[in-house]
């Protein structure tokens, strides 16, 4: 076969001129050999966050429950009582459009990985999921394969799925989104394990799933824009195998409690290579690798395909000499291959050898430290829109609109896809997905709630004002369930970078996401860049999704999401700030409107408040109002068979039918019962006073004739 | 006239309900070199000419019963 | 009383097992898949739900031949308690320790919800509450019952329904959710009683199962 010329190489990488230039500086010479899969796929965006991370690093605030561990795979909240909690969120977009159920399958299995590495036991999974219009071509069978991939996988591991968020919206069209977030818990005797190797003559340890040619290139593909042509990344799939990875986590668990381990590191993107490459290069040390004595599924295999695998449910420790017996007994006793494959040397270089000869020998840091950093050119953001009174968007009357909006697949019931994950197992879940926020509860009689946020139809709006909700709005609905938000992930899924709109949006949102973090004294502990969501020159808009996690420091009732009563009194509280027609004008294909403004202080102040509020106070009924405005939100608070019944002069507060539409941010709704009434008043009093809110009754609660 | 449709994962990627059984079945007697599962499907079309049927028939396959990316098929009268 | 809980490596309701018993104050013998056990060594045996080993070729076929099911039969011989749930009733089914196999739902989904199913014929060693009606959670892909008519009816005419769905949620025939042998000493259930033990829960209609 003949030489690929250096433009088939380049392209063949996914290296750039420039890149190559860097490369060839670096080592003193142009790249040979294997060298150029290493620098293909550790210097690939999804990597190296080359966009991203001058602008990551504002993500720097820390407390006193919080440390740096932005190196690790997940970020780390010490809860007291001897608790731990880790958790982060991953997306997994590229793959979940080329093959539904296996794309968002491996996907779970990778976050679960990211958890269990630093010796947490996942407790928990959430997810949020993006898809086009419900009509648009594959969106049907794109939706039935990412939910079934996610209950396949999560099921089988024996994680409840508690809750998620569904986006449907055309922009989605060609570029759906699946973000999975994993929690996870140490406790007791547990310590936290670390990915940085140490301790010159310790073995390395590949343990796990036999490594295939599956998903070579992937993390570079994950990198790049999609062409027509999906059927051309064929040889890229992964397939997850859920009950070998249920195998793994008991394993993995079971020789970090009994201390038998050095570091250890899951095979995410770039499998092999970054995994040790990144080891490596943390612990300042160096390794010699054999590639030929990773567990092969494939004798064809060549040592690049090794190297650049993605194949499942794979990891990677290092162990002092005299403990790999009893971890190979570890591992044998759940079935799954533990091979030394290597060894750590005081080179600091990476020594790769195959069938005895070395093949590469390379400074880690070249690949994982030195990769470029864009300064991605960005302008300061403007508003696509003028705020303007916000006129009524549609002259049918209450019911019509109410039944319009609610055949859109957005506001359709989603319960047929929380009804396929298993929310229960592990017996913790207090709320599950079918709740406004999931809760479970940890042995030291505490609960921690979950939540995922932002609302892309906020972000199509205004970016400021998008941003700020993608974390205010969960943040509020743990507080109006007595919760105190402690820390933020994030995921975020942006088009192209190279443009500079969306590079804007993206600074915008880091901005904001840095100083909320550290208002709210909830820091953003982990996090991941999904860049290049774009087809064929079109973007998908703004997508930061971000997962909350919040605590309350009780085991004390958690207020219901919906009437469950007769006769209790129903308030409605607003806050100053947005009235807009977001995500109805969008569903009722009209154009989109607000006035009004967000305020970062003003809000972090109020979430305290309101923790404090509903602590103190306990309503039995306690709901953000969401998209759809408080019409949707009264008609969903229905669903145990009571309504509020609307006094008269409630109708009064609005000038029109579809101001009860209207998208607010923020109103609240409570309800109480005759024993509670006065004192909540008397503090809902207090509240109204101190914030400048507005506070109506609404009615009361009865049986629903529906 | 009826096809009958043989589908296996593809020989590259992971067949992981193949791997299982194998390693069960392995712990036992190490017999077995390798085993994979796929699915049989077994369908009766209403056209009767046969090379117009068994075009209809891979159609149908290849659009609706695998997904060329993670699996295989071959294909047989019946 | 000592409770001996099966592990199988896909098994992963046999921690929620473990509490349900210690809840009671049981002892908690860990039964691991591959080793056979001594049946003197526990007074009752559960087959908790999960994946057993992975569940691909047929819920339970393989789980059913494996070294501590030989065991568990032997112990039921003797007329000690087993309690299957979820995986462990399909697994029960395959050893044939109960009548009847569980096959895909009908609507082809994984289904978990909270169901109240009702109590047909009772057994002396399980679900001791005195409410007829319970209300316990689901979480299956495979659990509509399923048997041939003559067996069915020799089932229903020999009191071995335990329990039905009050309103039938996977294709189950006649709605059953759970079986009996006909010596009353092994039964199982799809729901999961260990998943409704408190009120926080959800329920608590789980908590005198066992």
């Amino acid at each position: 076969m003949a030489e690929r010329t250096l433009t088939e190489k380049l392209k063949h990488y996914r290296i750039s001129q420039n890149e190559y230039e860097r490369i060839s500086g670096l080592l003193g010479r142009p790249p040979q050999g294997l060298e150029w899969a290493l620098f293909s796929a550790l210097w690939s965006e999804h990597c190296s966050y080359k966009s991203s991370k001058v602008h990551l690093r504002k993500f720097s605030y820390r407390n006193g429950m919080t440390r740096d561990d932005s190196d690790e795979n997940a970020g780390v909240v010490d809860i007291g009582f001897g608790e731990k909690i880790v958790f982060k969120m991953e997306s997994h977009n590229h793959p979940s459009f080329i093959e539904p159920y296996q794309g968002a399958a491996t996907g779970v299995g990778g976050i679960l990985r990211d958890i269990f590495t630093m010796g947490a036991r996942p407790i928990a999974l959430a997810d949020y999921l993006c898809f086009g219009d419900e009509n648009a071509p594959r969106m049907k069978s794109l939706v039935k394969g990412v939910v079934a991939g996610i209950s396949g996988y999560g099921n089988c591991v024996g994680v409840p799925t508690i809750t998620g968020y569904t986006e449907y919206d055309e922009n989605y069209n060609k570029n759906i989104l699946v973000n999975a977030m994993a929690v996870g818990l140490i406790e007791g005797q547990m310590n936290l394990a670390s990915s940085k190797a140490e301790g010159i003559g310790n073995l390395v340890v590949y343990v796990g799933a036999k490594t295939g040619k599956d998903g070579v290139h992937g993390a570079a593909m994950a990198s790049e824009s999609f062409d027509q042509d999906i059927d051309s990344k064929k040889p890229n799939i992964q397939i997850g195998d859920p009950f070998l990875e249920k195998l793994l986590i008991e394993s993995c668990l079971e020789v970090l409690s009994k201390n038998l381990v050095v570091c250890m590191q899951d095979m995410g993107a770039a499998g092999l290579t970054s995994s040790t490459f990144e080891m490596a290069s943390k612990g300042k040390v160096g390794m010699d690798l054999h590639l030929d004595k990773v567990p092969q599924r494939d004798s064809s295999i060549t040592p690049e395909e090794i190297l650049l695998s993605e194949s499942q449910e794979r990891m990677v420790l290092v162990c002092v000499p005299k403990n790999l017996e009893a971890i190979q007994a570890v591992f044998k006793k759940w079935d799954l291959d533990a091979a030394p494959v290597g060894t750590i040397t005081d080179t600091k270089k990476m020594r790769l050898f195959w069938k005895g000869d070395v093949v590469t020998e390379i400074d880690p840091t070249l690949i994982t430290d030195s990769a470029p950093r864009y300064e991605r050119p960005f302008t300061e953001y403007q508003s696509k829109r003028k705020r303007a009174k916000v006129e009524a968007v549609s002259n049918q009357n209450q019911k019509q609109l109410l039944d319009s909006l609610k055949q859109n697949a957005f506001y359709k019931n989603k319960n047929w896809i929380y009804e396929q994950y298993d929310q229960r197992v592990g017996t913790r879940t207090v709320k599950d997905a079918s709740q406004t926020l999931s809760v479970v509860r940890l042995n030291s009689h505490r609960d921690l709630a979950i939540s995922v946020g932002c609302r892309p139809s906020f972000m199509r709006m205004d970016t400021r004002i998008g941003a700020i909700d993608a974390i205010m709005y969960p943040a509020l609905q743990q507080a109006i369930k007595g919760f105190k938000p402690i820390a933020v992930t994030d995921c975020l899924n942006f088009a192209n970078p190279e443009r500079v709109e969306v590079m804007t949006d993206f600074v915008t949102t880091c901005d904001l996401y840095a100083q909320i973090a550290q208002k709210l004294d909830a820091p953003i502990i982990s996090g991941n860049v999904s860049f290049y969501n774009e087809t064929e020159g079109k973007g998908i808009s703004p997508t930061p999704a971000v997962g909350l996690v919040g605590l309350k420091e009780n085991d004390e009732r958690v207020p219901d999401c919906v009437f469950t009563e007769t006769g209790l009194d129903v308030y409605l509280v607003q806050m100053p700030g947005v009235i807009s027609y977001a995500k109805t004008a969008e569903v009722l294909k009209k154009e989109m409107s607000f006035s009004g403004d967000l305020t970062v202080n003003y809000l972090a102040d109020f979430v305290g408040a309101m923790t404090a509020f509903v602590a103190k106070t306990k309503p039995q009924v306690s709901r953000v109002v969401g998209q759809g405005g408080l019409a949707l939100t009264l008609d969903k608070m229905k669903s145990a068979g009571y309504e509020c019944s609307m006094q008269v002069d409630a109708n009064h507060m609005f000038s029109s039918t579809s101001f009860l539409f209207e998208e607010r941010l923020y109103d609240f709704v409570f309800a109480v019962d005759s024993k509670t009434r006065g004192p909540f008043e008397k503090e809902l009093d207090a509240l109204v006073k101190k914030w400048n809110l507005i506070s109506h009754v609404l009615g009361s609660s009865r049986k629903g004739y529906s | 006239m009826k096809w009958g449709i043989k589908i296996l994962p593809r020989e590259v990627l992971l067949d992981t309900q193949g791997r299982a059984v194998q390693d069960y079945l392995n712990q036992t007697a190490q017999t077995v070199n390798q085993c994979r599962i796929g699915k049989y499907i077994v369908l009766d079309l209403k056209q009767t000419d046969s090379a117009e049927s068994k075009k209809k028939a891979i159609e149908i396959t290849e659009q609706t019963l695998i997904n060329p990316l993670i699996e295989t098929y071959t294909i047989e009268s019946l | 009383m000592k409770v001996g809980v099966v592990t199988f490596p896909g098994t992963n309701c046999d921690q929620d097992v473990v509490k349900m018993s210690q809840a009671h104050g049981y002892k908690v013998v860990p039964l691991w898949h591959k080793d056979h056990f001594d049946v003197k060594s526990v007074d009752m045996v559960i087959v908790p739900g999960g994946f057993s080993y992975g569940d691909y070729l047929r819920c339970g076929a393989l789980a059913a031949r494996s070294a501590v099911m030989t065991s568990v039969k032997e112990l039921a011989k003797t007329g000690k308690p087993v309690l299957g749930i979820c995986n462990g009733f399909q697994i029960l089914c395959e050893t044939g320790m109960l009548p009847g196999v569980l096959v895909r739902n009908d609507h082809g989904r994984f289904t978990d919800k909270w169901t109240e199913i009702e109590t047909v014929n009772s057994t002396q060693h399980f679900a001791k509450s005195d409410k007829k009606k319970l209300k316990l959670p689901v979480a299956h892909g495979e659990g509509r019952f399923f048997a041939e008519k003559s067996e069915l009816d020799k089932i229903e005419s020999q009191g071995q329904v335990w329990f039905r769905y009050t309103e039938n949620i996977n294709g189950s025939l006649n709605n059953i959710a759970g079986v009996m042998n006909k010596e009353k000493n092994v039964a199982a259930l799809m729901p999961h009683p260990e998943r409704a033990m408190f009120d926080w829960m959800g329920g608590s209609d789980g908590f005198k199962f066992i």
